[in-house]
């Protein structure tokens, strides 16, 4: 699964944290921090965290 | 599908995403093509971003036929029709409720120069004024939306001076704990008059327009742009008589997005099958605090509910799966970042629990009768996926007897 954040659009509005934690956070300064290779297990929930985003930032290969 | 705002299109998109292959038809009342709205008092009116930007879906989305600039106007439940302005009527084998709200008008007749901003014409409208030379702007009304456009007004450069008028003591105060101190704080460095605890009773007018705004204690505002940022009613008033159960204005259904049926005592009655709500307009028995369901009016519940509405609309009441959510909202002003998961405002104990209260990093916690109810966070957004964990876990543990439970007849 690859993810690939837009930061030209992430407002760091932090929804996608709430819906796929083990993946998606944001740091101090509210900006978003991806973890590296998510198990394929959480593909459901990553579809469902860029589903979430307000600004639609988020896409995801291979999921 | 009647309404075209987030839950409709999410609605749509899901439809289609879940191999629905039938015709579908959108009925919006809006000339415009489907928008996001949150930018609209944010970026928007900042310009930096553009309508284009905040586009939602285009006319060739979701093969649907798209009745645009046409408002629905009346539902027979029994002949399954949706009637639209100008008499023609849609027939339907599945219907999703998706009208949103309208921004709260002044109750009263207003001048020419007084607007309210809930879609994109009224931010043209707004944006057309203030380039048109208008300085003086009066905001009536510290909600999310009238604190939202102050920042952003102010943040032109032009030399916009704004007025936020209150009649309460605190803006933006569902929010509860410190944070509304916190948000007046920033609203007076940045600039905007801010009178609190100050109630509006009219304008003043020079010829046919707004030229100030008359607080109750008899001063005099001057304003050549007035925006009335009161808040919302929910867009229902076209299914007066269509026998759905209407608590507050809003569609009633159950937890699985199904529309509750008005019983012969005005009581929510049994779930029409074929008909869906989602966003806004909905009052939903699965989003509750202890007292019972609470309306929401935030994206992530609209977005939410869309997706969910349109797959149990197709898969029916017995297969159709439970809305389970913790809210979550977000809104900026003045650099202050401010996110929200659960529903803060239904508490009484907040404490901070990570930074000051009162400072500009804060995370306050909301309590009820000691369970957690909710979070408030400025700039400090990262602490809330914790908060939400809590809150799903709060959620999932069963209510004890006779706690909060609305009576509710058995539905079919
Ligand atoms: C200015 C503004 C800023 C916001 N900022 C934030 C934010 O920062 N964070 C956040 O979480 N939420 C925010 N929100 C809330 C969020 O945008 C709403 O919760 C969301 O738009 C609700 O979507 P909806 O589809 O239910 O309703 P709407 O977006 O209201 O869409 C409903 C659509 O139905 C149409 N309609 C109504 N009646 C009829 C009829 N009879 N026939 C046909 N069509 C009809 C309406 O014109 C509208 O196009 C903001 C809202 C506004 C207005």
């Amino acid at each position: 699964m690859r993810i690939t954040v837009d930061y030209g659009l992430c407002d760091g509005l932090g929804q996608c944290a709430l819906v796929a934690p083990e993946v998606f956070a944001l740091d101090d300064d509210e900006q978003l921090v991806v973890a590296p290779d998510p198990a394929p297990e959480l593909a459901g929930k990553v579809a469902a965290a860029a589903r979430a985003c307000p600004v639609r930032a988020i896409s995801v290969e291979g999921a | 599908m009647v309404g075209a705002g987030l839950a409709g299109v999410r609605a749509c998109e899901s439809l289609r995403a879940r191999g629905f292959g039938g015709t579908l038809t959108v009925v919006s009342d809006e000339p415009d093509l489907p928008y996001d709205r949150p930018p609209l008092t944010k970026q928007v009116v900042a310009g930096t971003l553009t309508e284009a930007d905040i586009r939602l879906a285009g006319a060739e989305d979701f093969g649907a036929r798209w009745i645009r600039g046409t408002a629905a106007v009346g539902l027979d439940r029994v002949r399954r029709r949706v009637r639209l302005a100008g008499g023609a009527e849609l027939p339907y084998d599945g219907l999703v409720l998706a009208t949103g709200a309208q921004a709260r008008p002044w109750p009263g007749q207003v001048p020419a120069g007084v607007l309210t901003v809930r879609g994109l014409a009224d931010v043209r409208a707004l944006r057309a004024a203030v380039g048109g030379g208008a300085r003086e702007v009066v905001i009536v009304g510290a909600g999310f939306v009238g604190v939202e456009l102050a920042s952003s007004l102010v943040g032109l450069g032009l030399g916009v001076r704004v007025t936020l008028v209150e009649p309460f003591r605190r803006p933006l105060r569902a929010l509860g704990g410190t944070v509304p101190d916190v948000v007046a704080a920033a609203a007076r460095r940045a600039g905007v008059g801010l009178r609190l605890g100050t109630a509006v009773s009219g304008f003043r007018t020079a010829g046919e327009r707004v030229a100030g705004v008359v607080p109750a204690d008899g001063s005099d505002l001057p304003a050549e742009l007035v925006v009335v940022a009161i808040g919302m009613v929910p867009a229902t008033g076209w299914l007066a008589g269509a026998g759905l159960a209407l608590p507050s204005g809003r569609v009633h259904c159950d937890a699985r997005l199904f529309a509750r049926t008005a019983a012969a005592d005005g009581t929510a009655g049994a779930v029409d099958p074929r008909i869906v709500v989602a966003g806004d307009v909905a009052w939903c028995e699965a989003v509750r605090s202890a007292d019972g369901p609470v309306p929401l009016e935030h994206w992530s519940n609209a977005a939410a509910q869309g997706e969910l509405a349109a797959g149990n609309l197709l898969a029916g009441p017995a297969a159709a799966d439970g809305y389970e959510h913790v809210p979550s909202f977000w809104t900026s002003a003045f650099g202050l970042r401010i996110k929200s998961v659960g529903l803060p405002g239904t508490g009484g104990r907040v404490v901070a629990e990570e930074g000051e209260p009162g400072s500009e990093k804060v995370v306050e916690a909301h309590y009820r009768d000691g369970r957690l109810v909710g979070a408030v966070s400025v700039n400090l957004g990262k602490r809330l996926v914790e908060y939400a964990r809590r809150l799903q876990e709060e959620r999932d543990r069963p209510e004890p007897a006779g706690d909060g439970r609305i009576p509710m007849p058995v539905a079919e």
